[in-house]
């Protein structure tokens, strides 16, 4: 069976990428950010992993409105990085966990899931920024990834126990997977913003600072929360946090939160980390 | 889900937005590709036309009244990709649908300090 090492949550906010690119990352503006991830990256260069299970939205790159998948699952060879109007970003291409992949797609639909199951598709920085946060800029991703995509975009977007139940079929399916990986999974997106109406520019630290702990120690009430909830607590973009969800309900119900960072704001975001380990 | 109603400034993207913003925001995910980007620099209007905007929404995007793209359903991780073309930060986006200058916007609403 194949082995879950970790669960990490992160924010996947789009200039961190841009900020990296442009050489930014020693700029008081940034430096804090990124100083936060080097215990987070630290981490990954010890665990080792094999694969990266990543749970991310699409912001209107890969998907447009003409079909909306609910959630979908990768189960591609290789993932571009896609165009998001600015060209193409120098990052290395990521490999997929293709026999992985399938299997959890085959762990879904038994247990009553209905992916999209996609054969040939690019990410957006959904799932790139998390991977440069975690590893770096290598040459070569060290891990093979499993893509999950989740609609926060157009509602209806799934429950918050809906991700639950995803995250304990993601346990099964790597349980029950007869490889040796050692698997990590990253869920992404938040934490508080609001990019649109009036109240653009929403941070809620408060909130965003308990969600760090909470999610370790006491994820319940954010299971239990309505999609209204997180968008007042977290601002409209901020509901993204329901897919920590499907990182969490994968872990076991007792974890050590093993490193912890928070900054607001990166870009217009309050944007944090954690890195949970199953506890004994 | 009917929270667009409920929370106050909050538009939520939801069916009436999508249905509303849909050529808008198809526009927009066309700039995704280098030919389309090209082609909006080269001539926003018949670019625009090409997708059949309104004349309201051609104004708006033409206007880069962000505000009024959002009003009219535009979804802003679509209509950032104006701002990939036409280089604008995604903070004066921010502030100037909060109706805010941007250093207040930045002050006020993202917690900055203030320069100078």
């Amino acid at each position: 069976m194949a082995k879950i090492i970790g669960g990490l949550g992160t924010s996947h906010v789009p200039s961190i990428g841009a900020a990296l690119d442009k050489g930014l990352r020693d700029t008081p503006d940034w430096k804090p950010f990124f100083d936060g991830y080097e215990a987070g990256k630290q981490w990954m260069r010890d665990a080792k992993p094999d694969i990266a299970v990543v749970v991310f939205n699409d912001h209107g790159n890969t998907f447009f409105l003409d079909r909306v998948p609910t959630f979908a699952v990768g189960v591609a060879e290789t993932y571009n990085p896609v165009d998001e109007g600015w060209g193409p970003r120098a990052i290395p291409a990521f490999e997929g966990a293709v026999d992985f992949s399938w299997h959890f797609v085959d762990k879904l639909v038994d247990r009553h899931f209905d992916p999209m199951v996609c054969r040939e598709i690019e990410v957006d920085h959904g799932l790139q920024v998390p991977m440069e946060l975690f590893f770096g800029r290598p040459d070569a991703w060290p891990v093979k990834v499993l893509p999950i995509w989740v609609n926060t975009i157009q509602y209806p977007i799934p429950t918050p126990q809906r991700c639950w139940d995803m995250g304990k079929v993601l346990r099964e399916a790597i349980e029950s997977w007869p490889g040796d990986e050692r698997v990590v999974i990253l869920g992404t997106g938040g934490l508080s913003h609001q990019l649109q109406g009036a109240r653009a520019g929403f941070i809620n630290q408060a909130a965003d600072r308990a969600w760090l702990d909470g999610i370790a120690n006491n994820p319940e009430p954010y299971r239990a929360m309505s999609r209204e909830d997180y968008v007042e607590q977290f601002g409209s973009e901020g509901a993204e946090l329901i897919m920590w969800l499907v990182m969490r309900a994968a872990m076991n119900s007792d974890v050590n939160l093993v490193h912890k960072h928070y900054h607001a704001p990166a870009s217009m975001t309050g944007a944090g980390m954690v890195v949970l380990e199953n506890a004994a | 889900m009917s929270a667009a109603a409920t929370i106050p400034d909050t538009p939520l993207f939801d069916r009436a937005g999508s249905i509303r913003g849909y050529r808008i925001n198809k526009m927009a995910m066309a700039l995704g590709q280098p030919a389309n980007r090209a082609a909006f620099k080269a001539d926003e209007e018949a670019y625009l036309d090409s997708f059949g905007l309104s004349a309201e929404e051609k104004s708006a995007v033409m206007g880069r009244d962000w505000h009024e793209m959002v009003r009219l359903g535009g979804n802003l991780f679509f209509i950032l990709k104006i701002s990939a073309v036409d280089p604008t930060p995604i903070t004066r986006i921010g502030a100037a649908q909060a109706s805010m200058e941007h250093e207040d916007f930045l002050h006020l609403r993202l917690g900055k300090k203030r320069n100078g």
